[in-house]
């Protein structure tokens, strides 16, 4: 059957080279240039192309998002290839699903945690994020999930404790809010930034929110502050440690032995705790999950 | 060698989609036909007739069987050369002009530009299609299309020559031109099969024919040996014939069936015997006066009617 | 070899006189046109925008042609008989697809190449016209001639495009042969995802699934050099031979299944 024949070899030699074109270098761009571009920016504009089907490209432009976000996170982290992509389409993507489904809950929570991570994890742009949310606001102006995302915004990443503590206060004015938003807002006034005020919104965020992705944020956070904790407390030992033998410990069986310590100590994720020698600073190992670590304390 | 050879040639459609079962369109089909014959193939729609043709030039493949055209089997190329074919209902493309179809054919054929042209031309001359040959051919009536369809099938100056209802859309003129065309062909010695419902062309054409009936070959051989011309009764046509004279005709039975064509004026039926001029000398001793005399004889058609009668139809096992 | 060209200047002849074919032709080349006022509003990156947009042109009408005459090519004729008469003189069916193949591509041939000189009249234009610090600030040349590159590749991918459309329309209605090309135009862009599926999906039958699909599915992506024509970056010989090889051995392997398709089939 020549015909079978020829098909059989045919296909061998497109697998083939598909192959050989996996295996080479991928052309680059230059700094900075987004691969994808975004012909049309203006939401209004689409809002009239899509004619009656806003809902369905609405969830076009969601699931770009996504994948815009995913996709530059993924070669980010491929570490040798091109990796200076940028997440620059991810606000004007949000937007354009927002303003034709000014429903569309997910993508303004999705924004407000992503757009205001620093990159290389987020785009690292908090204004975007309050400006998304607060037009999600403008739609629905009794939805308190936008209201706390807002504050929450202002408090994890501006760190401008009197806003955050503003938005948390309208949020929890706002029908159906959680009962928890209020004290927040008192904490957040009086001690904004410190670590017991931060712990408790991650609390609330890892038991109440109903996105698995926000409440693995929330895990994430917690086991961070736990760390802090751990942190603090051993640089309390050092210290000690350093009152007591007028040099800095060498490393942690020193401190063991001191009776200070029971052991070698790890962080919530189970990575060995750094000891400095000389300066007796404590830190997380350089390989674990949990870095960096969040910076809460307001600026001096 | 035998121009067209069929052997036990059978094709099967599945019919059915949810339980398909086999429909014989063509059932075991032995036929041939030898080199100069005009061959008549003849049946009622749906008989096979088409599909014989399409297996023949392998538009369609067989179940099983076999056929062969001029000694090679179906389908080879050498032999599509000395072959012509003009489908049932044909159809060109429509945004080429007849002249422009028949030489890309006569091109595909391998003739040179020049020789393409005067081919083309000579043939549209041939088949009565004068000025119109530069128009597109999306803007061609029905006839003229059987025409051009005609003429590409003789583009190659054919050996044999196979026709799907050549007559078809044509007008009486159409017909006549194409009688003759068909008879040229005989004279030049090429072989023409073609499938056909009107029996009056085959009648007037055929040197042999087949009957085709429920995918079956119901009869073959040559036309005089199919139907025995043999006289079965009279037909007398009168003028001025008084009714008790009539009266009394059919009284003796002597007139079968009497048809009123006007005043005094009969086409009467009469049986074989008494002789026809007895009858008729009485009645023109009764002051009739004799239009015509003709014998009555069994036609094509009276043998294709019983023979599509007799033949078993598909049966309900077999037709989904 | 004759009567593949003989069928190749018809299905040529008919896409001329099939009035389509100039409207798509006129509306690229329109479009190329007014792309140069849009960049007049945009001050700065007019040239870029028009480059992008004339190079996207030329790929979306090249592929408009390649779906919607390809999944017809072979369809009609079966549809409309036309294909009786035909297959009675001396051609085989397998010539009779390749001619068709060959007569398509040779109009998508003039037709990139109509709209790559006006692309090229354009930009050119462009570039001269511009004021020397202007210009001395573009990452490239306005008429580069190195977009060529972009462009044969571009034609590649409308040949596999369109040697899909045929291989659908050898067995399949024009709407669903047009699904289907599309769909695998489609997923063929998002073949580095595909590859990458275990990332993004959790089973261990997705990861196998989307390496399978990724090595058998008709890189698309692979062809899409347009962004590095546009900012000026190499792309070496070595990238463009290599994915063209592919290309065309595609295109080998679809054209065989096709004829292979249309050889045994019966026509009704």
């Amino acid at each position: 059957m020549r015909s079978a024949i020829a098909l059989i070899v045919l296909f061998a030699g497109v697998v083939g080279l598909q192959a050989a074109q996996a295996q080479r270098p991928p052309l680059g761009l230059p700094q900075g240039a987004t691969g994808n571009v975004l012909y049309v920016r203006s939401a209004e504009f689409m809002k009239r192309a899509a004619l009656s089907y806003d809902a369905i490209v609405a969830d076009a432009y969601w699931i770009r998002a996504v994948q815009h976000y995913g996709g530059t996170k993924i070669a980010n982290n491929a570490g040798s290839r091109a990796s200076n992509k940028q997440y620059d389409l991810l606000y004007p993507l949000l937007d354009l699903t927002t303003s034709l489904d000014p429903y569309f809950d997910v993508a303004y929570r999705f924004g407000a945690v992503f757009l205001a991570e620093p990159y290389p994890a987020g785009a690292g742009r908090a204004d975007q994020a309050i400006a998304l949310l607060q037009k999600g606001l403008r739609a629905q102006p009794q939805k308190w999930q936008l209201a706390e995302d807002i504050g929450f915004v202002n408090y994890w990443w501006v760190h401008d404790y009197t806003q955050a503590a503003g938005w948390f206060n309208r949020a929890g004015d706002m029908p159906g809010s959680p009962n928890w938003l209020k004290p927040l807002a008192a904490v957040t006034l009086a001690q904004g930034g410190n670590r017991d005020s931060s712990r408790r919104l991650w609390t609330e965020i890892r038991d109440h929110s109903d996105y698995d992705w926000l409440k693995n944020q929330a895990r994430f956070r917690l086991s961070q502050l736990d760390a802090m904790d751990e942190i603090d407390i051993l640089t309390r030992a050092v210290d000690a440690y350093r009152a007591r033998a007028g040099a800095p410990p060498r490393n942690w069986l020193d401190l063991v032995r001191a009776g200070l310590l029971r052991g070698i100590p790890v962080d919530p994720e189970r990575h060995i705790l750094q000891l400095n020698p000389e300066t007796g600073k404590v830190t997380l190992a350089a390989d674990s999950p949990l870095n960096p670590l969040p910076d809460t304390e307001p600026p001096a | 060698m035998n121009a067209i050879e069929i052997e036990a040639l059978t094709k099967h459609y599945t019919t059915g989609f949810w339980r398909p079962r086999p429909y014989p369109a063509l059932d075991g089909l032995t036929l041939s036909v030898a080199p100069g014959e005009v061959f008549g193939f003849l049946g009622p729609n749906g008989a096979g007739k088409t599909t014989t043709l399409k297996l023949l030039m392998q538009l369609i493949y067989p179940t099983s069987g076999h056929a062969s055209i001029l000694g090679k089997p179906v389908g080879d190329i050498a032999v599509k050369q000395r072959v012509g074919y003009l489908p049932e209902q044909p159809y060109f493309y429509d945004y080429l002009t007849a002249e422009e179809l028949l030489e890309y054919f006569a091109a595909l054929f391998g003739a040179s530009a020049a020789a393409a042209r005067q081919r083309a031309s000579g043939l549209l001359d041939d088949v009565g299609i004068g000025g119109e040959r530069r128009v597109q051919l999306r803007k061609f009536s029905k006839g003229m299309l059987q025409r051009v369809g005609i003429a590409q099938a003789l583009i190659n100056e054919p050996e044999i020559v196979f026709l799907d209802e050549p007559m078809s859309g044509l007008d009486p003129l159409g017909r006549r031109e194409i009688r003759e065309l068909i008879l040229r062909l005989r004279d030049r010695g090429c072989t023409v099969f073609f499938s056909s419902h009107v029996l009056a062309d085959a009648e007037a054409l055929c040197s042999r024919v087949a009957v085709m009936a429920n995918g079956r070959l119901s009869a073959t051989g040559r036309l005089s040996d199919l139907v025995a011309f043999h006289v079965r009764g009279w037909e007398l046509v009168v003028s001025g014939l008084p009714d008790t004279a009539l009266e009394h005709a059919r009284s003796l039975g002597h007139v079968v069936r009497a048809t009123k064509l006007g005043e005094g004026r009969y086409a009467l039926e009469l049986p074989l015997s008494p002789a026809p001029d007895r009858t008729l000398a009485e009645m023109i001793g009764q002051g009739a006066r004799l239009v015509s005399l003709n014998p009555v004889r069994d036609t094509l058609e009276d043998f294709f009617v019983q023979q599509v009668a007799a033949s078993k139809p598909r049966t309900s096992a077999e037709v989904a | 070899m004759r009567t593949i060209r003989l069928v190749a200047v018809n299905v040529f002849k008919e896409s001329v006189r099939d009035k389509i074919l100039y409207n798509l032709v006129i509306f690229a080349v329109l479009m190329i046109s007014t792309s140069y006022l849009i960049g007049q509003l945009t001050g700065g990156q007019d040239v870029k925008i028009i480059k992008d947009l004339g190079l996207a042109s030329i790929s979306i009408f090249g592929l408009l042609i390649s779906v919607f005459i390809g999944i017809g090519l072979v369809w009609k004729e079966v549809e409309k008989r036309s294909i009786y008469t035909l297959l009675s003189k001396p051609i085989r069916r397998g010539e009779f697809v390749v001619g068709k193949y060959v007569g398509l591509v040779l109009t998508l041939v003039i037709n990139v190449a109509v709209m790559t000189v006006a692309f090229y009249a354009v930009v050119g234009y462009m570039g001269w016209a511009a004021p020397e610090n202007v210009r001395a600030a573009f990452p490239s040349p306005a008429a580069d001639p190195a977009m060529l590159k972009a462009v044969a590749l571009i034609m590649i991918e409308l040949m596999l495009v369109t040697a899909i459309a045929l291989f659908f329309s050898t067995f399949s209605t024009p709407f669903l042969s047009a699904m289907l090309t599309v769909g695998l135009w489609v997923i063929g862009h998002f073949n580095d995802d595909l590859r990458n599926l275990g990332s993004y999906v959790g089973s261990s039958t997705a990861v196998w699934l989307g390496k399978a699909l990724y090595y058998v599915l008709p890189n698309f992506a692979a062809f899409d050099v347009k962004a590095q024509a546009v900012y000026g970056q190499p792309v070496p010989m070595g990238y463009v031979g290599l994915t063209a090889l592919y290309g065309l051995t595609y295109v080998a392997f679809v054209l065989v299944g096709a004829v292979t398709i249309f050889s045994r089939r019966d026509f009704k």
